[in-house]
């Protein structure tokens, strides 16, 4: 929602009263270099700041007043607030690429700034609306589960409102293109993603419900999380160069006990599943397994990822 | 062998924490909203966008303004933001000092690569080609460390100066913190009564007379220690890694500031860990970087080469824009009066 305000902002300016954001970040940073800076660009800037704003470019000689009024009239003010807002809500680890790639999407999105006027063609207008869901979706990571069901929730409008002619929703088709597109993304190996791809995909021409859309957006990421820490748990298990077969098997094993036993509906269950992949507990079968008196060999990476997937498919809920 | 498990170690460590900080991350999460924006500098970017803006008014209407901000987060990601700037913003964050140290390292690498050794004036005049108020202080600063507060006019060769004048420019506060603890320690106070932020800068140069008794010369190194992990606990400014400080200063029993300043910017680990510049040994190494230097060169009629004729046109002649997209570096054109009259570079080049 809060990106639509960046879209509208040449009439959307009229939200001036929000700018708490921007005025907390500034006054807070002074004393910084920031702070200074900050000074110098809050709408209601005071005399002493516009000396700071001319001292940066001695050559025009405009006042300030109208730097403010060529701000707020380009919608520069407007599209710098929705960025941050943008930003606080997504929080992301790394906020500068985090900008560069939000304003690349928003100039590609109106023709009027990216160039792109013409028409483009119905398979074209598809593919940006894919990316456009898309890129809402990344926008915050999905333990930060309100952000993310904000984001969800916009990438399934962008979705739904498909041209004038046919009539809103999302089909199956499109749904079942987004998840590839995000496990391709994802770089999670093909056989490892398929399995879950099959629980979770609609039918091409069934309307998805937004609850579903919801379930595989978010059941994809996790996905494509805990295949990225169980690569991680493998990185630790390989240390010698050779992860030894017995060890791993020791280790999915357990997970596998701390998975599979009992429904998730009550909260303890999450505490005992817990307990079980503690130190204590999974060290005691690492060692009872070295122990064991089985030939050794070692496991390779693409096995371990697979297997790990498997254990997390088999919780998944298929769709439909 | 066992020294490089040793170090080994901890930095696979390091990397599988910050990639697990970067699937969750509770902390940057937990931050209020200005803390998070202030501890990023990303208000520091979001105003100096604007005033980029303001500045390249003229420009915005054939870019459009998402455009213009797109151009100027990449050209930061990229580090090509702080070309051509005021020293002020060059300084403002750790990542523009990087980008600098990193600009530098590029721009000038050649000098190394010819192994000719320059003054500190020298370094000067390279630095302000890059940003023009460069403060000479700095420059001195960073030669001291080079030449151990001796001698301020002998040749430095490149690589000394680079990663000395890195620890000095990257660390700049922590040093001038340093500096006064040791002075301190130097004289017997106790260096925690030290306001240490606002400890005034060349404080360290009003030391006592060089005693020439070796034996007692600088401050204990254990003892110093104690004090610089304290100060790398509270320090707003970046630090180099606690550990490394450790580590250089367990190596010896005592030690004087510049013997400090200098095993610092040697430190294999803290250029690592300042992620600027790349290891000693590859500092010369860029092929990519030398590739398109050469193709430069080739396309510059007369200069170092042999004159080209002008029949070379073919090859399309696309200066690699270093600075920011929307300031074009003002290079003076070219008047070749000997060539054939046409001005018109680039369609001589498509003919």
């Amino acid at each position: 929602m809060g990106d639509d305000d960046a879209a509208s902002s040449q009439h959307g300016w009229s939200t001036v009263s929000c700018t708490a954001p921007c005025q907390d970040g500034g006054t807070s940073g002074s004393g910084r270099p920031a702070g200074k800076m900050a000074e110098k660009r809050r709408p209601t800037a005071p005399v002493a700041g516009t000396s700071e704003a001319r001292r940066a470019s001695p050559a025009r000689g405009l006042a300030t007043e109208s730097e403010e009024e060529f701000l707020r009239q380009a919608g520069v003010t407007a599209m710098l607030r929705a960025a941050l807002l943008k930003v606080l809500e997504a929080r992301p680890d790394e906020p500068l690429p985090f900008l560069a790639h939000y304003f690349d999407n928003l100039g590609l999105r109106s023709p009027a700034n990216g160039g792109a006027g013409e028409p483009p063609g119905l398979l074209l207008l598809q593919q940006q609306r894919i990316g456009r869901a898309l890129w809402h979706l990344r926008l915050a990571h999905h333990s930060q589960r309100t952000a993310f069901n904000n984001n969800v929730s916009v990438a399934y409008e962008c979705l739904s409102a498909s041209g004038r002619k046919k009539r809103p929703g999302l089909d199956g088709r499109t749904y079942s293109e987004l998840l590839k597109r995000i496990c391709r993304d994802g770089e999670a190996p093909e056989e490892i993603v398929s399995p879950l791809l099959r629980k979770i995909q609609c039918r091409d021409h069934e309307a998805v419900p937004f609850d579903i859309f919801r379930y595989g957006m978010l059941t994809c990421f996790v996905l494509l999380e805990f295949v990225s820490r169980a690569d991680a748990l493998y990185e630790v298990l390989d240390d010698s160069g050779q992860a030894d077969r017995r060890v791993c098997q020791a280790v999915l094993d357990t997970l596998e006990g701390a998975l599979l036993a009992g429904d998730f509906e009550a909260p303890s269950r999450y505490l005992e599943a817990g307990s079980q992949l503690g130190p204590d507990c999974l060290a005691l079968a690492m060692d009872r397994a070295l122990l064991a008196r089985k030939p050794n060999s070692s496991m390779l990476r693409d096995e371990f990822l697979e297997k790990a997937a498997t254990l997390f498919i088999a919780k998944v809920r298929p769709v439909g | 062998m066992a020294t490089g498990t040793a170090l080994r170690k901890p930095r696979r460590r390091g990397a599988a924490t910050s990639a697990s900080r970067r699937m969750l991350s509770p902390d940057r999460l937990a931050l209020p909203d200005y803390e998070y924006l202030a501890q990023r500098h990303v208000l520091t970017y979001m105003e100096d966008a604007v005033s980029q803006l303001l500045e390249n008014r003229e420009d915005i209407s054939q870019y459009g303004i998402a455009r213009f901000f797109t151009e100027y987060f990449n050209s930061v990601c990229q580090g090509t933001h702080i070309l051509f700037r005021e020293f002020s913003f060059i300084q403002a964050t750790p990542h523009n000092r990087a980008s600098f140290l990193r600009a530098f390292w590029r721009c000038f690498r050649t000098v190394g690569k010819n192994g000719d050794l320059l003054t500190m004036k020298e370094y000067h005049c390279l630095l302000q080609l890059l940003c023009p108020d460069f403060p000479l202080e700095l420059t001195q600063k960073a030669a001291r460390i080079v030449l151990m507060d001796d001698a301020m006019d002998c040749l430095m060769s490149f690589s000394d100066f680079l990663f000395a004048f890195q620890i000095q420019f990257y660390y700049s506060e922590f040093l001038e913190s340093v500096a006064a603890i040791y002075q301190d320690l130097l004289t017997g106070k106790n260096p925690n009564t030290v306001i240490v932020p606002t400890s005034s800068s060349g404080q360290h140069r009003q030391r006592p007379a060089l005693t020439e008794t070796s034996a007692l010369e600088g401050v204990e190194a254990s003892l110093f220690y104690q004090y610089l992990e304290n100060l790398c606990d509270r320090h707003k400014y970046s630090c180099p890694p606690p550990a490394l400080v450790k580590e250089v200063l367990s190596n010896v029993q005592r030690l004087t500031f510049y013997g400090f300043l200098v095993a610092l910017s040697k430190h294999h680990g803290i250029n690592q860990a300042l992620g600027a510049l790349p290891d000693k040994g590859d500092l010369m190494h860029d092929p990519a970087m030398d590739e398109e230097l050469e193709r430069l060169m080739a396309q510059l009629p007369g200069l170092l080469t042999t004159p080209t004729s002008g029949t070379e046109g073919g090859c399309p002649r696309t200066s690699p824009r270093m600075g920011s997209p929307w300031k074009p570096l003002h290079h003076p054109r070219k008047v070749d009066a000997e060539s054939d009259g046409s001005t018109e570079e680039t369609e001589e080049s498509e003919t």
